[in-house]
């Protein structure tokens, strides 16, 4: 069993090299995830916003809602965790 | 937990250099989130951290009773009010869910140093919620965690 498990994964780290060959290079310009959304991102951002940091333009103007998902993620998990270790004060009442 | 030091030297490190300056350097990452590397996100951690590092040396006293956790809970809410606000808002002004360029902020323009555009100012507002709430929302956590400024 071992050697099947070892050998599994040395085929699919294989196929994975295999298809790592195909990959665009890093900061390609002419790569498939650098021609669709990013150029009007730039552009856009320059031309419309105006702030010199295209990181923040992107991050909370053209992708505010992920922004917005992840402060709530945030703002959820500290209530989870004020919800869970609360003090209550009604539940010791009637603590069986 | 241990318990805060009682060290006269801790308490004026910490009180006089420490937190001013962590606070400080705080805000300036988060006004120059939109010119450097920054945001509301490392600002509000930055912030958080120092008042945790508050609460671990300073005490009840001097870093609880000035910023107790129901003021924490109340920041953290305001901080996502206020990014929500910015979402809605532009709704009531013909605009799509979350579009800056309709804020009604143009008025800040007058009394400002340099002119933005709309879209920026709305950047920063939301920068500022996220702040907000992720300052309050990490001292909540410590707090709750931690357990031992709780009996208000």
């Amino acid at each position: 069993m071992r050697w099947l498990t070892l050998a599994f994964l040395i085929s699919f780290q294989a196929l994975f090299i295999y298809v790592s060959l195909d990959l665009p290079d890093r900061a390609d310009p002419n790569a498939p995830a650098n021609v669709h959304l990013s150029p009007e991102f730039v552009e856009q951002g320059e031309k419309e916003i105006e702030i010199p940091n295209l990181v923040t333009a992107v991050q909370a103007d053209f992708r505010s809602y992920d922004t917005l998902g992840e402060t709530l993620v945030i703002f959820t998990a500290g209530l989870c965790v004020l919800l869970v270790l609360m003090r209550g004060s009604r539940t010791d009442d009637r603590a069986p | 937990m241990t318990e805060p030091h009682d060290s006269l030297i801790l308490h004026f490190i910490v009180r006089a250099f420490m937190v001013p300056f962590i606070i400080v350097f705080g805000i300036y990452v988060l006004v120059h989130g939109e010119a450097s590397p920054g945001g509301g996100f490392q600002a509000g951690a930055i912030v958080a951290a120092a008042f945790v590092l508050a609460r671990l040396t300073l005490g009840r006293e001097h870093a609880v009773n000035r910023f107790p956790t129901r003021v924490l809970i109340w920041t953290a809410s305001l901080g996502m009010a206020v990014y929500l606000l910015a979402g809605v808002v532009p709704l009531f002004f013909g605009a799509n869910f979350l579009d800056y360029s309709q804020l009604p902020v143009g008025w800040f323009n007058n009394i400002a140093t340099h002119d933005e555009t709309l879209r920026a100012r709305g950047i920063f507002i939301v920068e500022f919620g996220v702040f907000l709430a992720v300052l309050g929302t990490l001292g909540i956590l410590y707090d709750y965690l931690t357990e031992r400024y709780l009996d208000d």
